[in-house]
């Protein structure tokens, strides 16, 4: 079982596994810009947005959805509640996820 | 010695071998045996057909009690062969066995000199009579005991470190099986059928796993790699690096973990082919059954616990975030090698398109795709469109007998393929299949039948291998071209799926490993045997054995019978419970100490304690491995390395420099390395000049400068300093020790006006004969050139030495 020196396929069965996806709600205003999301996102899914909040910072927003796994770190580490994940209600390929 | 024995004055028997035609085909035996009865102390001296068969030992036995021989010679083959064989001999017959030499006058001079009998002749004349010269001074020896640990550990376990894990567990030892990787089964368990008799493989090898796995005997540690080994043969200490599974041993495998890890990457064990996830286990029959975490993969990394899902999922709380590597210490008397091999990779062979073009695929890859419980649930799907193809080519010899691979043939790729094409025709008989090869290796028991039936069924064996492989780029089927060398015609073949036979290669690893072990290994990279006949599981190194692929290419058949080959060796030396150490370690003088300490800082092993204050010196014996290189180091005379003394090896340089000096090149030769790799040169018959004259010490670093210095003061030719590769050796780093000495040689030659070239420093393997014969080639070409002055004056600026 030594890894061979490059596993290059698309494994075979990709289309059958389904990930949850995500929808990734920011409430920009109640942000204060501690930046820990972005910071610790395993994923690296967030960025900093070029918007200014009425707190006058910079939020962060949404870099790309599709990496996002739902652990829900984010929200967890938020100081300000500012950011949640939910499951995105989806048509097809979700069904068979919890 | 004691006085009485000093006192008693030696007598000889010398017996020079024929070895059939062996010696005597190149070597005038009678007249070696002639000339050695002129030696002094020569009481017997005979030429004998076979001196090492029943007949031959009884001659010596005879002759030592008839006419009271107190030192015995053998000119025969090589003291690493049948030197523990005429000791035996000696010792039956009432002789000490350290008072008996050999002249190695079969791989050092008749098989080397093949056409030049008369130099032969004279050559072993000369190795006769330094070997005389040695045995006179040799003294008698008792060795010491050390009792042998009873247990036994293996590394890599593949379907050779199961079975001789359980071999060993069975005959009551206890046995650490090693494996790196998270389950055991190796290569075995990717395979879907095996040989000739098309057994499901991991429906016959998972019994055996989970044997193991529950052996009372057998402690496994998967996920695991040796870091450290020390010591030596009976009382090795292995350090081995646990690294954490982040799943404890209450888990029950019920996959509710990995279902719901968000992170996917492919599975190694199905080649790529089907994903896993971030915490999973390798395949549903692995043993231990007990998931791992892929921290490279895990959202968690150190110090943050992004995601909670598995621990979440797990209702038995298995999941262990917390869990440190752990480095365990075992205490072994024994060490089975089974590293098992690497597959060929075909990218580098663009003529086939693999990466390039998705249907073409390796047979590794063919056997996850061909197996039920593989990605495709055992549906021959080609990967590009999932469809069963209407025609498969397989192409032999893939990286296999091929100067654009490797050179050896993989010895299993044949069969393979044969099984293949019958698991097609089983499934799908519609299929049409082609094989491409150079020739068909169907060597084994029931192997040819197998063949036959491969070509009943209709599997179509094209001889010559295409010269490429080109993709339809609309239907993705494949065009092989090439020729067929039996008919003497081009063949233009379109298949839906192209499988690559490739070959099996060394571990990656397998330096680390053989530094680790001090092992050794031939060109091809596997690791060597210490006689490809007789020892073919035994390693060099002492109580180190070889089984599965690691030693070579091989089935599971061959790995099986080798892997109980190699428990039996391993078992043979625990069973008897002590094992003797070679009476060669150092005796210190000290009355001749100055107690500079000097010895003990070159001493690999720590063996020698210099207390300067109370003007004391020991040596201890069971940490000492006898390379001498303290001996080497000792500018006092203080030092008596038992076998291998200052006197004993001048006087070898003396009688090989009697005549002619200033034609020959006096060798000093390791033990491990460089004197088999003469040997081996031997047994290759490689040819080079006549004039060589080899002197056998364990290790390069007991080669003292006085040596080299006092043979160009007996006005030798040119002299050469042989030893293994930096990092080789078998005694840690006790060469290093060499090369600072020849170097500084070097400097002094240089400062004295004296030719350094005259003096060589050669690093050579057991395995590269043709490095040691070419080093002699171009030493002995500069000797031509060399002018009698230059002799002279060496002779003049180290006389005294």
């Amino acid at each position: 079982m030594v890894l061979p020196k490059k596993l290059w396929r698309t494994p075979l069965d990709t289309e059958k596994i389904s990930l949850p996806k995500a929808e990734i709600t920011i409430q920009p205003d109640l942000c204060k810009g501690c930046d820990f999301c972005i910071e610790f996102c395993p994923r690296k899914v967030l960025e900093k947005s070029d918007q200014l909040n009425k707190r006058g910072i910079y939020p962060p927003k949404v870099a790309d959805e599709s990496k996002c796994t739902i652990c829900g770190f984010c929200t967890a580490i938020c100081p300000d509640f500012a950011i949640f994940i939910t499951e995105k209600k989806c048509k097809e390929g979700c069904e068979d996820e919890k | 010695m004691t006085t009485e024995e000093a006192e008693v004055e030696p007598r000889i028997g010398v017996y020079v071998c024929h070895c059939g035609l062996n010696i005597a085909g190149t070597v005038d035996c009678e007249e070696v045996a002639e000339f050695a009865s002129t030696l002094p102390n020569v009481v017997v001296a005979e030429d004998t057909r076979y001196a090492c068969s029943d007949q031959g030992q009884e001659t010596i036995k005879k002759d030592i009690k008839e006419h009271n021989l107190n030192r015995v010679v053998v000119a025969s083959c090589s003291p690493r062969l049948h030197e523990p064989t005429f000791r035996k001999t000696c010792e039956e017959a009432g002789l000490n066995k350290y008072l008996f030499e050999m002249a190695n006058i079969r791989e050092h001079c008749s098989w080397v000199h093949l056409h030049d009998k008369k130099a032969a002749t004279e050559k072993a004349k000369d190795l006769v009579r330094a070997a005389v010269a040695k045995v006179t001074l040799l003294e008698p020896a008792i060795e010491s005991e050390v009792p042998i640990t009873t247990s036994a550990l293996i590394i890599g376990g593949g379907v050779a470190g199961i079975q001789a894990a359980l071999d060993l567990a069975d005959t009551g030892y206890k046995v650490y099986l090693v494996e790196k990787e998270p389950s055991i089964g190796g290569r075995m368990a990717q395979i879907d059928k095996t040989f000739p008799t098309m057994d499901c493989s991991i429906c016959i090898l998972a019994p055996k796993m989970s044997d193991v796995g529950h052996h009372p005997n057998v402690e496994l540690l998967t996920n695991s790699e040796v870091q450290e080994v020390k010591g030596y043969i009976g009382n090795f200490k292995v350090k081995v690096l646990k690294k954490p599974r982040y799943v404890t041993d209450e888990c029950s495998a019920c996959n509710e973990c990995s279902e719901v890890c968000p992170i996917t990457a492919p599975n190694e064990f199905d080649v790529g082919l089907a994903t896993r996830r971030a915490i999973y286990t390798p395949f549903a029959q692995a043993v231990p059954s007990t998931y791992i975490v892929d921290r490279d993969l895990c959202l968690n990394k150190e110090g943050i616990m992004a995601c909670d899902k598995c621990i979440r999922a797990c209702e038995r709380e298995a999941i262990d975030f917390d869990m440190k590597p752990e480095t365990l210490e075992l205490e072994v008397g024994t060490i089975i090698v089974a590293t098992g091999a690497d597959v060929y990779d075909p990218s580098s062979l663009p003529n086939y398109g693999y990466t390039r073009y998705l249907n073409v695929i390796t047979s590794l890859e063919f056997e996850r795709l061909i197996n039920a419980g593989g990605p495709s649930g055992g549906n021959l799907i080609r990967p590009s469109d999932k469809k069963i193809p209407e025609s498969v080519a397989f192409i032999q010899c893939v990286g296999s007998r091929t100067d654009k691979g490797n050179q050896y043939c993989s010895n299993v790729c044949c069969m393979n393929t044969i099984k293949d094409s019958l698991l097609i025709k089983e499934h799908w008989p519609d299929v049409k299949i082609y094989v491409f090869y150079v020739d068909i290796r169907a060597f084994g028991k029931g192997f040819e039948d197998l063949y036959k039936r491969a070509k009943e069924e209709g599997a179509i064996f094209i001889r010559g291998l295409p010269a490429e492989v080109i993709e339809d780029r609309k239907t993705r089927n494949l065009w092989l071209i090439g020729e067929n060398t039996l008919q003497k015609e081009l063949y233009r073949v379109n298949v839906g799926m192209v499988v690559l036979s490739i070959g099996i290669e060394p571990r990656p690893g397998s330096d680390v490993i053989q530094r680790l072990f001090t092992l050794s290994r031939t060109p091809d990279g596997f690791f060597m045997e210490a006689h490809p006949k007789l020892r073919p599981v035994d390693t060099p190194t002492g109580g180190i054995f070889l089984a599965g692929c690691a030693e070579s290419p091989k089935d599971i058949k061959d790995s099986v019978t080798q892997a109980s080959a190699a428990a039996a060796r391993a078992g043979i030396l625990m069973a008897q419970g002590k094992v003797t150490v070679e009476a060669i370690t150092p005796r210190p003088i000290p009355e001749n100490c100055e107690f500079c300490g000097l010895c003990a800082r070159v001493c690999p092993y720590n063996a020698i304690l210099v207390d300067k204050e109370r003007e004391r010196v020991e040596v201890i014996e069971a940490a000492c491995t006898g390379c001498g290189t303290c001996g080497a180091e000792c500018s006092f005379d203080a030092l008596h390395m038992r076998h291998f003394t200052n006197t004993q090896i001048l006087a070898q340089i003396d009688a090989l420099t009697e005549t002619e000096a200033d034609k020959k090149i006096i060798a000093f030769c390791c033990n491990w390395c460089a004197y088999a790799g003469a040997d081996f040169a031997g047994v290759s018959r490689m040819q080079y000049p006549p004039n060589v004259r080899i002197i056998r010490t364990m290790c390069s670093g007991r080669v003292s400068p006085k040596f080299v210095e006092h043979a160009f003061s007996r006005g030798a030719g040119a002299v050469l300093v042989a030893g293994c590769h930096p990092g080789d050796c078998h005694y840690i780093d006790a060469n290093l020790q060499t090369q600072k000495r020849v170097e500084k040689l070097w400097k002094k030659m240089e400062r004295l006006g004296v030719d350094k070239e005259r003096l060589q420093l050669l690093w050579a393997s057991a395995a590269e004969g043709e490095r040691v014969a070419s080093k002699i080639r171009e030493m002995q070409a500069k000797l031509d050139k060399l002018a009698p002055e230059e002799i002279e004056k060496a002779k003049g600026v180290f006389a005294g030495s």
